[in-house]
This record gives structure tokens, C-alpha cells and sequence, in this order.
């Protein structure tokens, strides 16, 4: 009893410190922060300087010890006509994926916010394609695009509009496309939720105020509603670059850059490269290509936000 | 107190479903086909144990792929657990599927650490730096079993550095498996014997029935065991005996114009985007007319679809102008990585599987075949009367046994050994991409000459490693 007595101050003194603890905003930033900056250590940063270390290294997938080599290794990728392949299709991948994004995403936005029966459903379903794992869906397009099982071959068979299959994945053009298009599939609901909160946030007397002064959807489209979502609509075509720009696994499992290489981007051949070959010192040179490209892109689009803000 | 119950309340629907879902389950699974191994009518051969020459004890991790014969894993789960308790190991077996092993591999030996014994069916030399010698267990098991087959020694050993980068104590033949009733109009009732055949009998059944012929030109493992067979089979190949890269040469120059004649004739863009199991798809579901595939194709069809299974047939490697030889299907390397915890276990397991290859035989319904013939006495029997319900029994007689098949299958770096720049080279696809460059329209000798600078670029580094020789 005597102890508890003499523990009370003891206790007093204690939760003092955690109340006062507890009430700096600057202790609770950064325990808010730490796991981030810990995630963001050991899984970006150091992954990143490893791979700059491995660039100029003769390292390989089985042999870890490492040896100096200068820039060999870019000699070697720099020699790779499927090197330039690559890099030519990142860009292009990215680019058409980006601006079918931003539409469709602003298309599908619209629809979400509008009023009709079962919208949390539709919803619910409109998300599913974003939060299924990429690799999942992409073994369902390798079979929706089956080269003899594939149900849209057989549905555009039935209706007459082709009589032999597509190939979808056998042919570069149209594998480039399929590429493409379940990019788009399954980045389309982030952009559309993205910018569903930009819509829902403009004034209901904004576009109340205009329909009175007689404008129509389209006018009021383009004069309010894509003006005053600017900045979401960029934050979308980052997101929807950046997840693009990045991905290998819709490559690898729908055409594992064939047919000859045509549809490898820098993130598939990289593996490729560097773990299919063993070098991981090519792989890591690819692999950096992405780095300043990704981040010439980010800051260019944040700046345009910052600066759309700030009108 | 009485509870009126409400047969549609939202708790009886689930239960209702659930119940429902449950009965098709598992009627279904009552009234699945039984599996040919179900009906297996040889007698399995009995397994041998020979007491370890040192004391065992603790853990033994074992990385293997999802072996295409499921049958195989699940004696496999058995025998090995059989192992562990009469010497005192635990043994842990991870199954991983075959696209991922290299990866898994490459990612242990980067960490330091993982399996102790790591298993592939190519070859692992780009991985020789990184595991252990397997001399002592390649050389006590010929002491039991006799000599070793020439074409599974040079896909474990490395004549340059004079190391066993892995031991290779099964392997798989790769013949061509063909459609009787559609190669029976055309006149090959018994197939076709070489390429030649091969173009003038699919180029008609292709214009008489629409069919096509698979062979892959994509990146995927059967793509580059038919690229290997055909070059050889022209009198071409990647390198010499010497290791020097002679790919661009007037006989690969051949072999590329025979397969866009092929591919224009009697065959699909579909060719292009191939995994490795889409020509067993093709030819269970009646598309293709040919594939040379192993036999795995055609024992999955005994079970889905047993009209292709009675109607398919094989033949041994093509004959070109040159010779007639088909690349390994499967070499089973098992590697000791130098992280390996428990090496002495893992020898001594190798060596007690190998003992016992007959089972493994005979559990993957004759699919793997022993690097050392003695190891399946019993396979010329077993392949004269299938024991797993072919159609006519004596289907797989021309396999005659383990070394008849070998005569006309050749590793791949033949007729150099399997070396790293080999592996590298398998690993990004150089061949099934230079036939597919030129079947899709870029000149043979362009295409030739691309995949010859590739070779040069991968066999110059390796070299410059002092892993392989030539130069």
C-alpha cells in the first residue's frame, strides 16, 4: 500500500510527460511518419542505390561478388537494338494509355456521380478492375485473348465479323494493343474515382448559377467543370503514367515482350535481361532508364497542378 | 415457444446454396474420369535404401517445379518424408512452377541464403560460381549404376573449369507428336520422318482442314528445344565444340528459309505469343496437327479428352539434311548452392533419389527418363505394354529405351556443353526470336547475322569471366 502511495507522483509525473508528448505536433509528426520513411528506405531507396552500385558491376544472377566495370554495361545495352525497342515502347505504352485514361476515367467519373438506382453497386463493380492484383488480371487477358479458347475471338466470330481467330498476342500490332488496353482497363477506376471527388466538390450553386445563365453540358464541361477538376485530373494522368511507365507484369503475362521482342517495355526487358540472362548489371542499367524519365514527368505535372492552383 | 421458420429467410437461402454448392462439388469429384495411374497395370517397383555414409541430421530444403505429371509430386511428397525419418532429417519440399524457378534460384543466391538443394530442368551453369562441386556425387553414382549418358553429363559439367555445376540424374525426351487421322490422308500414316515430310504433309492438311502445325518461335522454353532441333538437323548450331559462337553459317541460313516456308504454309501467328504449356492446350483441344513436345501433352489428353489421346501418335527427332536430332525436353539439374546449410544431406538425398529413379519413372507414367540406363531396367517393358492405358499399348515403343531415345537427342549446346553463355542465351530467347524475325518477314541473313552478334555479345562476357572457352 506504502508503495502505491509512493509510485502515485511517480505515475503523475509519467503521464504528464505522455500527455505532453502527446500534444507536440512536431514528436507526432514523426511517428506518423516513420513507417513511411522506413517503407520508402528500404524498399525505394535502397533498391535504387543497389541498382546504380550494380550498373557499374559485373555482377550476376549467379554470382553476387562485386567487380568494377565502368560503363561496360552501358556500352553493352546501348549496342541492344531491344533496348531502344523497349525504351520506344515505354513511351508510346505510357502516352496513348495516359491520354485513353484521363478520357475514359473522366467519362466513367461523370456516370458515377450522376443519380439512378444501384450506384454503390455499380461503383463497388467499376473499382474492382483496380483493386484485383495486376498479375491476377492479367492471366484472365491472357486467356481473354487466347490465341484458340478466346471468348471475344469466338463472340466476333459468331456475329460475322471475322472468320479466322485474331492472335491477339501473336501479332505486334495487336499485341501492342491488347497491352494498351488492359492498362487502360484496369487503371481507369483510380482516375474515375479521382476525379469523381473533383467533381463532387465543385459548388452545386456554380453549376446551378450556369444552367440558369443557359449553358449547356458541354459548355459547362469545358468552362467549370474541367477548369475547376484540373488539378485531380492531373494527379490521375500521373497516377495513370507512373503505373504504366513502371508495370511489367501485364507484359510479361500477356506476351513476355514478344512476338520477337516487339512489346517489351524497359521494366520487362530488364528482368528479362537480368534475371532471364543472368546479368544484373544490364538489367540494372535498363532498370535505372526509368528513374529520370519518371522523375522528369513528376515534377513536370506537379509543377503544372501547383501552378493551376495558385491562378 | 415455437419458431415459425421461413423457408426463404435470407440464412436458409445461404444454407441452401451452400449445401447445394457442396453436393456438385462433390459429385463431381465422384464422377471424375478415373486417371490412367488409377488404372495403372504394371506393378510399381519397390524402393531401395542405403544407409549414409556420414551421421544426418537437421534440415534439408528442397526447391523443385511443379512437375507437368502430377502424379510424380505426390509420391515424391511420400518417398521423401519415407527418407527424413529413416536417416533423422526433416525435409521441407517447396514446388514452384516452372516459368519461376530461374528467378527463385537468381534471388537465393543474391540473398545468401534458401534451399539447400535447388532443382531445374535446364541447364543451371550461369549459376556454376555460386554452388558446389558435385564430382563425389556424380562419380559414387556411377560407381553403383555404370556410366552415365553422354548428353546428361554435358549438361552438368563444364569442361572448361572442370566442374559439375550440377548433378543430372533424369531427363526427358522430345519427340513429335502428331495427329493420325489427320496425317493418314495426306500419306504419313506413321508421320512424318523429316522436315521435308514435315512441310509437305501439314502444308496440305493445313489447306485440306484449316489445322496448323505448332512449333513456337516465342519466348518460352519449347520454343528454344525446337530451334535447337531443327539447327542441328540442318548441320548448324550456336557454337562449336570449342565453345567459338558459329551460328552464322549456310546451314542456319537453310534451316531459317525452311521455316518460313513452314510458318507460311502450315502455320498461325499464334506461334508468336506461346507459354510453354499452349501447345499441349492445342493439341488436346484438336488445333494443331504437330508438336514436338514430350509425352505430357498426350497423357493429360488420356484424362480431358481421350479421342486426341487414341488419335495421337509419335515419332522420333526429323531427319534433315544433315542429321536428325531433337534437344533434351527436360535435364533435370539439381544444384547445391554454397549457402546451403546442410549439404552433406543433400548429397546423400541425391544420391538415394537416384537409387530409386525407376519410381521416378514410373511415377511420372514414363515421362522422366534416368541419366544412367541401368537405373529402369524395367523400361523397355513398360514402354512395349504402357501400364497407364495407351491406346494401342504399344504406343511408346519406339522410345525403345533409355538409350535408344538418346541416340537421336542431344543437349542443348550441342555439340559444345551446356555452358553459361548456352543458359543466357536459352534465358532471352535468341533463337525462337531470330526463326520468328524471319517468319514474320525480315531476310534470313538479317535475321541470322542479329542472333549471331547477340551470341557474340553473350559468349564475349562469359569468356571474359573464364567460364567458358573458345574465343
Amino acid at each position: 500500500m506504502a508503495e502505491l502511495v509512493r509510485d502515485a507522483p511517480r505515475r503523475q509525473e509519467l503521464d504528464g510527460t505522455r500527455r505532453r508528448l502527446a500534444d507536440r505536433d512536431g514528436f507526432l509528426a514523426w511517428i506518423f511518419l516513420v513507417p513511411t520513411v522506413v517503407y520508402i528506405i528500404v524498399l525505394v531507396a535502397i533498391p535504387f542505390f543497389l541498382a546504380i552500385a550494380f550498373a557499374f558491376s559485373d555482377v550476376t544472377a549467379g554470382n553476387p561478388s562485386y567487380d568494377w566495370v565502368g560503363l561496360e554495361n552501358f556500352s553493352r545495352v546501348f549496342d541492344d537494338p531491344v533496348f531502344w525497342q523497349a525504351l520506344r515502347n515505354t513511351f508510346v505504352f505510357t502516352a496513348i494509355s495516359m491520354v485513353l485514361i484521363v478520357v475514359f476515367g473522366k467519362v466513367l467519373a461523370m456516370v458515377l456521380v450522376a443519380d439512378f438506382r444501384g450506384k454503390w453497386l455499380v461503383r463497388f463493380l467499376v473499382l474492382l478492375p483496380w483493386t484485383t492484383p495486376v498479375a491476377l488480371s492479367s492471366i484472365t487477358w491472357l486467356w481473354l485473348l487466347h490465341s484458340i479458347y478466346s471468348p471475344i475471338d469466338w463472340v466476333l466470330r459468331n456475329v460475322g465479323l471475322i472468320e479466322d481467330n485474331s492472335y491477339f498476342l501473336g501479332k505486334p500490332a495487336l499485341a501492342m494493343g491488347s497491352v494498351i488496353a488492359v492498362h487502360v482497363w484496369r487503371l481507369v477506376p483510380l482516375a474515375a474515382v479521382i476525379m469523381m471527388v473533383g467533381i463532387l466538390s465543385i459548388p452545386d450553386d456554380l453549376i446551378e448559377a450556369s444552367r440558369i445563365d443557359g449553358a449547356g453540358f458541354w459548355r459547362r464541361l469545358f468552362e467549370i467543370t474541367i477548369p475547376l477538376t484540373f488539378p485531380l485530373i492531373a494527379v490521375a494522368a500521373l497516377f495513370g503514367a507512373i503505373f504504366t511507365f513502371t508495370d511489367m507484369a501485364v507484359v510479361y503475362v500477356l506476351t513476355g515482350g514478344g512476338p520477337t521482342n516487339s512489346t517489351h517495355v524497359l521494366a520487362s526487358w530488364s528482368f528479362v535481361r537480368g534475371i532471364g540472362g543472368g546479368d544484373i548489371g544490364q538489367g540494372a542499367v535498363i532498370a535505372l532508364f526509368l528513374f529520370p524519365l519518371l522523375l522528369a514527368a513528376a515534377i513536370l505535372i506537379l509543377r503544372s497542378v501547383r501552378k493551376m492552383e495558385t491562378i | 415457444m415455437t419458431f415459425e421458420i421461413d423457408p426463404w429467410t435470407r440464412r436458409r437461402f445461404f444454407q441452401l446454396a451452400g449445401l447445394t454448392g457442396a453436393g456438385i462439388t462433390l459429385g463431381a469429384c465422384a464422377s471424375e474420369p478415373e486417371s490412367p495411374g488409377e488404372k495403372a497395370t504394371g506393378q510399381a517397383p519397390s524402393p531401395v535404401f542405403k544407409e549414409p555414409s556420414t551421421k544426418l541430421s537437421g534440415e534439408l530444403s528442397i526447391l523443385l517445379w511443379s512437375h507437368f505429371v502430377p502424379s510424380h509430386d505426390t509420391w515424391f511428397a511420400s518417398f521423401v518424408k519415407d527418407w527424413g525419418k529413416k536417416v533423422g532429417v526433416t525435409v521441407r519440399v517447396d514446388h514452384v512452377d516452372v516459368a519461376n524457378v530461374p528467378t527463385q534460384i537468381a534471388s537465393e543466391i543474391q540473398a545468401g541464403q534458401g534451399h539447400d538443394i535447388v532443382q531445374y530442368i535446364a541447364t543451371l551453369s550461369e549459376f556454376e560460381e555460386s554452388v558446389l562441386d558435385m564430382a563425389d556425387v556424380n562419380d559414387e553414382t556411377s560407381n553403383r549404376h555404370g556410366e552415365q549418358l553422354a548428353i546428361c553429363r554435358e549438361s552438368s559439367y563444364n569442361p572448361h573449369t572442370d566442374k559439375f555445376y550440377s548433378f543430372a540424374p533424369g531427363w526427358v525426351p522430345d519427340p513429335g507428336n502428331y495427329r493420325k487421322s489427320l496425317w493418314e490422308p495426306v500419306g504419313f500414316a506413321d508421320g512424318p520422318s523429316t522436315w521435308d515430310d514435315l512441310l509437305q504433309g501439314a502444308s496440305e492438311i493445313k489447306k485440306s482442314k484449316g489445322t496448323p502445325v505448332g512449333l513456337g518461335m516465342s519466348q518460352e522454353i519449347d520454343s528454344n528445344m525446337f530451334g535447337h532441333a531443327l539447327l542441328w538437323s540442318y548441320g548448324a548450331s550456336v557454337q562449336d565444340e570449342d565453345e567459338n559462337v558459329v551460328l552464322d553459317s549456310p546451314e542456319t541460313m537453310a534451316a531459317v528459309e525452311f521455316v518460313q516456308k513452314l510458318f507460311k504454309n502450315a502455320m498461325t501467328d499464334e506461334v508468336f505469343s506461346w507459354t510453354a504449356s499452349s501447345n499441349n492446350e492445342g493439341l488436346i483441344a484438336g488445333e494443331l496437327s504437330f508438336i514436338i513436345n514430350s509425352i505430357s501433352a498426350w497423357r493429360s489428353s488420356q484424362e480431358t479428352n481421350p479421342q486426341i489421346a487414341n488419335d495421337t501418335f509419335f515419332v522420333p527427332a526429323l531427319e534433315g539434311p544433315q542429321t536428325a536430332l531433337a534437344a533434351q525436353h527436360v535435364m533435370y539439374n539439381y544444384a547445391i548452392p554454397k549457402h546451403a546449410k546442410n549439404p552433406d544431406a543433400a548429397k546423400e538425398f541425391l544420391l538415394h533419389f537416384t537409387d530409386n529413379f525407376e519410381l521416378v519413372t514410373y511415377h511420372s507414367r514414363l515421362y522422366d527418363f534416368p541419366s544412367w540406363p541401368s537405373l529402369a531396367p524395367k523400361l523397355g517393358d513398360w514402354l512395349a505394354d504402357d501400364p497407364f492405358g495407351a491406346k494401342p499399348a504399344d504406343k511408346l515403343a519406339f522410345l525403345g529405351d533409355v538409350e535408344t531415345a538418346a541416340e537421336w537427342s542431344a543437349s542443348i549446346g550441342h555439340p559444345g556443353p551446356s555452358n553459361p553463355a548456352i543458359g543466357e542465351m536459352l534465358g532471352t530467347y535468341v533463337l525462337p526470336n531470330m526463326f520468328a524475325r524471319a517468319a514474320r518477314g525480315m531476310s534470313p541473313e538479317q535475321s541470322v547475322k542479329r542472333a549471331h552478334e547477340e551470341c557474340e555479345r553473350i559468349f564475349g562476357r562469359w569468356r571474359k569471366r573464364g567460364l567458358i572457352g573458345g574465343g
